[in-house]
């Protein structure tokens, strides 16, 4: 077996996914991760999901909550969907979080392709005393 | 800083209000809002797939508890309606940084909020992009009301100064253009 099919077998975009979605939770700055549709629907169960007649990973992509991790000839694409804390930067922040999850995509053995970021909301984190 | 105050569009209106009247027919506002319509644009497919889920449940009764899915549902059209408009803020071959309008918007409404004598109202912002550069101009136009009696040049530089400093801290970038419009005075 090639180095190239153990790597096809054992990292998939679920794993990926997973792992881009932690590294930006433990970026300094990211409160959460923001919640899309289909992610919503796979958190009711496979039923509704079936109901909608939606798969994990029809198109070989895997998606959760406000995380989309595609492999394509082993070059790892990740999109982030993240509010951040108004006491940083949120460019910085997403900067941060690019280099953090291309790291880690190394780590894996498969290239890090580009880690697109969308800040969707930049707000007080609950924590915080407000200003 | 309240959290409704991140949770308006640019136009001012709420997006959990906007959630709210979905089902009604559009306000003579949302007629003329290009946002408040993008929006809601974005939040009738969760509107159509919640239809679906209540039907569903009849047959269902393990799926998760009511509330916990209205707050689930609440965030998730949240998200949605700021995903309707979104602008770059960097593309380099690592990837794009993008963010939402409504997130600039809200940083802007919160520093006219902190200058006294100023109500924000309807803000727009445009973004011009040089991919090769690596720059980004941002174009914020911002219309305000002021109090009666109050200096209004004094006050509008004041809240120009404000964003001016606040876009930076924030976002990362220059707030670039900023146009301020007096377009009404209230009582104080
Ligand atoms: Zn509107």
């Amino acid at each position: 077996m090639s180095e190239q099919n153990l790597q096809g077998s054992l990292i998939n975009s679920e794993l990926i996914a997973s792992l881009a979605a932690r590294t930006a939770l433990e970026t300094p700055g990211v409160l959460r991760l923001e919640p899309t549709i289909k992610g919503f629907l796979a958190s009711l169960g496979p039923a509704a999901l079936a109901n909608f007649h939606i798969s994990g990973s029809q198109d070989g992509s895997y998606r959760h909550d406000g995380v989309v991790a595609r492999i394509n000839d082993g070059t790892a694409t990740v999109h982030l969907d993240i509010a951040t804390d108004i006491a940083y930067t949120a460019l910085s922040v997403a900067e941060s979080v690019q280099e953090r999850v291309r790291e880690n995509i190394c780590h894996t053995g498969l290239n890090p392709g580009p880690v697109h970021v969308h800040i969707l909301t930049i707000e007080a984190s609950p924590g915080s005393i407000p200003r | 800083m309240a959290l409704e105050d991140t949770r308006r569009l640019g136009c001012g209106r709420s997006i959990d209000q906007i959630w709210a009247g979905m089902d009604q027919p559009p306000t003579s506002h949302e007629e003329d809002c290009e946002l408040c319509q993008a929006a809601k644009a974005r939040m009738q497919k969760i509107k159509e797939a919640t239809v679906a889920l209540r039907e569903s449940d009849l047959h269902n009764p393990e799926m998760t508890l009511p509330a916990e899915r209205t707050n689930s549902i609440m965030a998730l059209a949240r998200a949605e309606a700021r995903r309707s408009k979104r602008l770059v803020l960097r593309g380099t071959e690592y990837g794009t940084v993008e963010i939402s309008e409504q997130a600039l918007s809200s940083l802007i409404r919160l520093a006219a909020a902190a200058i006294p004598g100023i109500h924000s109202r309807r803000c727009r912002i445009e973004v011009q992009s040089d991919a090769e550069m690596g720059s980004t101009h941002l174009t914020i136009n911002l219309r305000v009301a002021t109090a009666s009696g109050i200096d209004i040049p004094a006050t509008v530089e004041g809240l120009r100064q404000k964003i001016n400093k606040a876009i930076p801290a924030g976002v990362g970038i220059d707030a670039g253009t900023v146009n301020i419009t007096v377009e009404d005075l209230y009582d104080v």
